[in-house]
């Protein structure tokens, strides 16, 4: 595999050089650091494209009205009911019924507060149902 | 401002507990604390899904490593979980107000410092506090080329990380060491530990078997699961296998580089030879995952097709069951 096989690809460590184990002219180990092997590259950026299809998908069907914001937010942060339950201390049921727009509207501050802190954003963003990024993708 | 050996490490468990000792004065390479910690591993666990793909680990669980090396005779580890966040976060503060570097299990995703592609919710990772500057933790996360800080908030938030193995706030140090550490039986401890799950394992989806399976099912991918998600699964693989914190060649050259040292101290040429041949099926690890990696990216040559890595990955059976076929008999001479 050649470096060069993509110039374009942002390497995954921002080009930071991690160490791996390779051995010298000699046959012994050394611990050397290094730019990431390209083929992990390869593989980090499918998983990427995926979780970006999944938010495109997402972003569509809160245009049409099918689902509440929180379904952006809980996906754009890698999120399911499952975990984002876990994380805001609720049951999966009471989670899946966030994301109905209707039953969103109607959400106590409380509850609107809980999830704004998870995802750093303000409870105005989530009322007004603005797509900040998430949580990775911010200064 | 508090001092603290950073070495970057290949992975991070090991990675921790070579610069927590080092640190107390017992040095200790991280590929030695991987092998005498049992680090190595296969499995293939299709029924435990990570964002609705199946489990593949090259490594022994998460933790697997520290417990290994707090049982050594003299070794005393004190460990401790939390469910209360702010008192997680008082007992750390305390320690380092003592000045004790203490050892921390996380979730990346909440971690400000690491770079933006590897923020998962990955549960398992671990890093070494060493000092506290108004509201920044001082960090040696051994994955980093150099120290770094994290404000305390996110911190916080990584201790307390929801999902699959969440740490719940578990932190660590050492509070009994011995002089010194005698290296001989520790290695051949190791060993042995890795051997009887690489080998005599009763559930054929670890170890060896696991490897045989893993290659079986992998070649029915495109057939069960269509194109895209047999790429997806396949690319999944190579993540585990590959990304940070594996060292390459799913922990196999990190595996070998321990081999090798045991065979300089134990004066053994065998090791050596293991060693070799370890290095080897690490390289028949990347030839499959270099291979994965262009039939992702759609730029597969004509001979790159899933049998062609299902073979692969079949090679790497038959050379590691060799391997540690010959490890055991060993082991077992040395007792």
């Amino acid at each position: 595999m050649t470096t060069a096989d993509h110039p374009l690809d942002e390497d995954i460590t921002e080009g930071q050089k991690i160490v791996s184990y390779s051995v010298n002219r000699q046959g012994e180990y050394e611990l050397v650091p290094e730019f990431i092997w390209q083929p992990v590259n390869v593989v980090n950026h499918q998983a990427w494209r995926e979780i970006e299809k999944k938010i495109a998908r997402s972003r569509q069907k809160i245009l049409a009205g099918q689902v509440s914001c929180l379904h952006y937010y809980m996906t754009a942060n890698q999120m399911d009911p499952a975990l984002l339950a876990q994380y805001t201390g609720q049951s999966r049921w009471k989670v899946l019924m966030h994301l109905v727009p209707f039953i969103f509207k109607r959400l106590s501050l409380d509850t609107l507060r809980s999830y704004a802190q998870l995802f750093r954003i303000s409870v105005d963003d989530l009322s007004k149902g603005r797509l900040e990024p998430p949580v990775y993708n911010r200064k | 401002m508090p001092d603290f050996p950073h070495h970057q490490s290949a992975h991070c468990e090991s990675g921790v507990a070579a610069n927590l000792l080092t640190h107390r004065g017992i040095k200790i390479s991280e590929a030695m604390a991987f092998g005498i910690g049992g680090g190595l591993f296969f499995g293939y666990l299709p029924f435990i899904r990570i964002n609705g793909l199946p489990l593949v680990t090259y490594r022994a669980a998460a933790g697997h490593i520290l417990r290994q090396i707090a049982s050594i005779p003299g070794v005393r580890l004190y460990q401790k979980k939390f469910r209360n966040r702010e008192e997680a976060m008082a007992e750390l503060d305390m320690a380092l107000a003592s000045s004790i570097p203490v050892g921390l299990q996380t979730g990346v995703f909440w971690l400000p410092y690491f770079p933006k592609a590897m923020r998962f919710h990955f549960n398992a990772h671990n890093l070494v506090v060493y000092g506290k500057e108004g509201n920044e933790y001082l960090i040696s996360d051994p994955v980093f080329p150099n120290p770094v800080r994290c404000p305390a908030d996110d911190l916080a938030r990584a201790r307390f990380a929801s999902g699959a193995l969440a740490p719940k706030g578990k932190m660590y140090y050492f509070t009994a060491l011995p002089a010194k550490l005698e290296h001989g039986p520790l290695i051949v401890r190791g060993i042995q530990s890795v051997c009887r799950l690489m080998l005599d394992t009763p559930i054929p989806l670890i170890g060896v078997r696991g490897m045989r399976f893993l290659a079986r099912r992998l070649s029915k991918w495109p057939r069960r699961l269509g194109r895209e998600r047999a790429d997806l699964h396949l690319g999944h693989v190579v993540r585990m296998q590959e990304e940070i914190g594996t060292g390459g060649g799913g922990f196999r050259f990190m595996y070998a580089a321990f081999l090798q040292e045991s065979a300089e101290i134990m004066q053994e040429e065998l090791l050596h030879d293991c060693s070799a041949s370890l290095t080897t099926a690490g390289d028949t690890w990347r030839e499959f995952a270099a291979m994965a990696a262009r039939v992702c990216k759609g730029r597969a040559r004509p001979d790159d097709t899933y049998a062609a890595m299902a073979g692969s990955i079949d090679r790497c059976a038959d050379l590691e069951k060799k391997i540690f076929i010959a490890l055991k008999q060993w082991a077992k001479r040395q007792a």
